[in-house]
């Protein structure tokens, strides 16, 4: 058994842009990892396939391989449909980083059902999730919207990676290029966080930390950086705090629990450590659980890259006061604005779900025995219980 | 249990004993969520039933298949056997009962027999012994079992055998599959009758009473699903290798369309039934983006657009569900991949656009709408296959009084399945 299959985690890339980016770190990575790819299109699945990916094509009964065409509801059905073929990749798996574009059919229909069916197996779920671009269109934009309260109602932690914070100044790059070099950056990002659990530097975050960390942290939002040359210690701390990514540094000051990866090459000195540790500290509140991890590997000779997964809700099992700050609504507005299960509130699975109805979902079967099956109650609405918007 | 039929009418017995099958007019009842209907079959010694009346009304009082008032739903049967009555030119005085609802189960009981004869083959007396040890199934005192349904023998570790008498084994095993319900419920359902001056003679599943009217013997050969989708439930009975394997009720059905119709553009149960049957599809329709459905105005009642593409999305849903709810509890009962003959669709929601495309899809097996082909006189009704239920129920009237020794074609298909 190989070293990831020891460590249970699992990279499943959902849809056509959740493949490429899981792809993406496999090739960064190399060999040995342990990845999935699930889509509803057949040719992207091969295109995956060729970088040496598993690939499982969903809802080939119902859609024959030629994808969803955009309709999230397809993707979600097409999930439903084969979640049996995923189970024999899930053996042994404890933690899955799952990565998913959304706004489009598989990426948006099928990560919900997933997630779920993860959750329901007690699997722990990192879910790297991107918001379209706002130039893709508002559609793409509410459609991925819509997803994200689901997604988050059952994984344990979600970092939505919105394309247009990776970009400063926008307008320069071509759709083309600057989907390819988004994907590209937060594949460089996983990869990192993915080396940091795999390759052991002389400080090491295994997976078990990361799975506590998953599994109490909440959200979190995910942010990088890297500098060389002299000084490049600080100048990546300053390049952290500027990452768009982490709300130029909003982020970091907001969190409660902050997991820090450190990639360096062989020449990484005990006083740089310390020296990024000691300015990260300066921008984190002064009661945030810091877990970090070193990655030492020569290619990396002159440089260090750093990887920073800033966590809300943190609440560590030795604290006894629960934490009373609610997570800043303000690291998420476009979330927060829309949905009625706000970011954060994660813990929404465990009030009990999704949207609670009082008898008038019921209508006519108001007053007599419920028909229950697989803890739901079939007579509220299929399509409420789905999550599914009509079209008005 | 109930009585066996020939016991309430003492003088067919005597008619038996002549060797002459004078089988009286049957009158079939099936109380459903959405409609009452009352079936008269009449018997040749050919042992064809053709129904010479049907009687339906609109049922009020009955949710899921379950009694919820019972003088609402004897309005209803009053109204059917009036009807039926006339149409067939008969009095009717007692009815076979079909009983549907979620709390009907089904439950499998072993029954074993060591050979103890010196040249250890299975005598006559075995099979009688390892039958009855398999038809003493033990249920909750508040149940009560309307069928045992005798499946196939296993001779030592060999299974599948039909007929194990003459051959050499230690040990011969039967199961037998008792089907059975909430006493109460069914009661419920018997005094509605009983109020309507009536008496009820025998109750059956109306699961099993729609496979005897559809099905196809080389269907049950190559292992079928019969999905009876009525208005309050959906009942399912499958067969594999010519033996039943799995029978259920789902307590969800065409009323849970209406329903969710009714909710998702808040409007009326009666306007949501209207839309339903007229444009209703259990399949997104690749063209019904951005289409519109007119409600008409009417007292009270503002005239509608309704979004055609959502009312199919609503359908859709409702009933992808009810399906994959089917699929797991076939999928649990072990049958799934025994479906060779497909999947048929019976029942009024058969008749909903598209519902065997959706079913096909879901269970990956071909799937087609069954009509009651078992049973004749139904030819020139209108949508057939709603009254699956109650035309197999006079079948089963029929087939219940029918002496092993004739009808040797139907004898084999349903020895020991009704043996009560």
């Amino acid at each position: 058994m190989s070293q990831e299959q020891q460590s249970g985690l699992l990279l499943l890339g959902v849809g056509g842009g959740g493949c490429r980016l899981a792809s993406s770190v496999m090739a960064a990575y190399g060999d040995g990892l342990r990845a999935l790819g699930v889509d509803t299109d057949a040719l992207s699945n091969r295109t995956a396939a060729a970088d040496g990916m598993t690939c499982l094509l969903l809802g080939g009964s119902r859609l024959a391989g030629h994808g969803t065409g955009g309709d999230a509801i397809q993707g979600r059905l097409a999930a439903q449909d084969d979640m049996q073929n995923l189970l024999p990749h899930l053996q042994g798996v404890r933690t899955v980083v799952l990565t998913a574009c959304l706004g489009a059919g598989t990426g948006g229909g099928a990560t919900p059902e997933i997630v779920k069916a993860l959750h329901d197996m007690g699997i722990a779920t990192v879910c790297f999730v991107t918001r379209p671009f706002a130039f893709e269109g508002e559609s793409r934009r509410k459609a991925a919207d819509r997803v994200l309260p689901m997604i988050e109602e059952n994984a344990d932690s979600l970092v939505v990676v919105a394309l247009d914070d990776l970009f400063s100044d926008a307008g320069e790059e071509c759709l083309v290029d600057a989907i390819r070099v988004a994907e590209g950056l937060i594949a460089a990002g996983i990869t990192l966080l993915w080396r940091l659990l795999s390759r052991p530097g002389f400080i090491r975050l295994d997976a078990e930390r990361l799975h506590t960390l998953v599994l109490k942290g909440g959200n979190a939002r995910f942010g990088f950086s890297s500098a060389e040359g002299a000084g490049r210690a600080s100048q990546a701390v300053v390049a952290m705090r500027a990452c768009r990514l982490l709300r130029s540094g909003d982020a970091l000051s907001k969190a409660n629990a902050l997991l820090l990866g450190i990639l360096a090459g062989q020449d990484l000195r005990l006083a740089e450590i310390g020296e990024i540790m000691g300015k990260l500290r300066d921008v984190c509140k002064s009661d945030c659980h810091v877990e970090m991890g070193t990655v030492i590997d020569s290619q990396y000779d002159g440089r260090i890259e750093l990887v920073a997964l800033a966590f809300e809700s943190w609440t560590a099992a030795v604290q006894v006061e629960p934490r009373k700050e609610a997570p800043s609504s303000s690291q998420e507005p476009p979330v927060a604005e829309t949905f009625p299960i706000q970011p954060g509130s994660k813990r929404s699975r465990g009030k009990g779900s999704k949207l609670s109805f009082g008898t008038t979902g019921r209508g006519k079967f108001q007053n007599v025995e419920p028909t229950l099956f697989g803890g739901q109650d079939l007579d509220v609405p299929t399509f409420i219980r789905r999550g599914i918007t009509l079209e008005r | 249990m109930w009585g066996a039929f020939s016991e309430c009418l003492p003088e067919l017995s005597e008619a038996k004993k002549r060797g002459v099958m004078a089988i009286p007019p049957i009158a079939a009842l099936e109380i459903g969520t959405s409609r009452t209907v009352m079936c008269v079959g009449e018997s040749d010694e050919s042992g064809r039933v053709k129904i010479t009346g049907v009687g339906t009304y609109p049922t009020t009082g009955v949710r899921k298949g379950q009694i919820t008032d019972l003088s609402q739903a004897r309005v209803g049967v009053e109204s059917a056997a009036k009807q039926a009555e006339k149409q067939a030119d008969v009095s009717i005085w007692q009815v076979l009962l079909a009983t549907s609802g979620g709390h009907i189960q089904a439950v499998v009981n072993p029954g074993m027999v060591t050979i103890r004869s010196g040249d250890r083959v299975v005598s006559r007396e075995d099979i009688e012994e390892v039958t009855e040890n398999a038809q003493a199934v033990q249920i909750e005192a508040d149940r009560q079992v309307l069928h045992t349904i005798t499946q196939s023998f296993t001779v030592d570790d060999q299974p599948g055998i039909v007929k194990p008498e003459g051959m050499r084994c230690k040990v011969l095993t039967l199961n037998a599959m008792a089907v059975h319900g909430l006493k109460n419920r069914i009661d419920n359902a018997v005094n509605v009758v009983k109020s309507a001056q009536l008496d009820v003679t025998d109750v059956a599943f109306s699961g099993i009473c729609a496979a005897l009217a559809v099905l196809t013997p080389e269907q049950k050969r190559n292992g079928v699903v019969l999905v009876d989708l009525g208005g309050g439930t959906t009942n399912y009975i499958a067969y594999c290798n010519n033996v039943i394997s799995a029978v259920g009720c789902i307590a969800v059905g065409g009323d849970h369309v209406t329903n969710d119709i009714a909710l998702a553009f808040n409007i009326p149960l009666n306007r949501a039934e209207e839309i339903k049957r007229a444009e209703a599809s259990a399949v997104i329709d690749s063209d019904s983006g951005g289409r519109r459905v007119t409600l008409q105005a009417d007292v009270g009642f503002e005239e509608r657009l309704i979004s055609c593409k959502a009312l199919h999305t609503v359908v859709n849903a409702r009933m992808d569900e009810t399906f994959r709810v089917l699929r797991s509890k076939l999928d649990e009962a072990g049958v799934l991949p025994h479906l060779g003959g497909g999947v048929i669709l019976t029942g009024g929601g058969a008749y909903l656009r598209k519902v065997t495309e959706l079913a096909q899809r879901v269970f990956g097996l071909p799937c087609r709408i069954g009509l009651p082909v078992n049973v004749d006189g139904l030819e020139t009704v209108e949508q057939p296959a709603s009254l699956s239920t109650a035309a197999g129920l006079a079948l089963y009237g029929r087939l219940t009084y029918a002496d092993r020794g004739l009808f040797s074609p139907l004898k084999n298909l349903f020895k020991g399945v009704f043996h009560r």
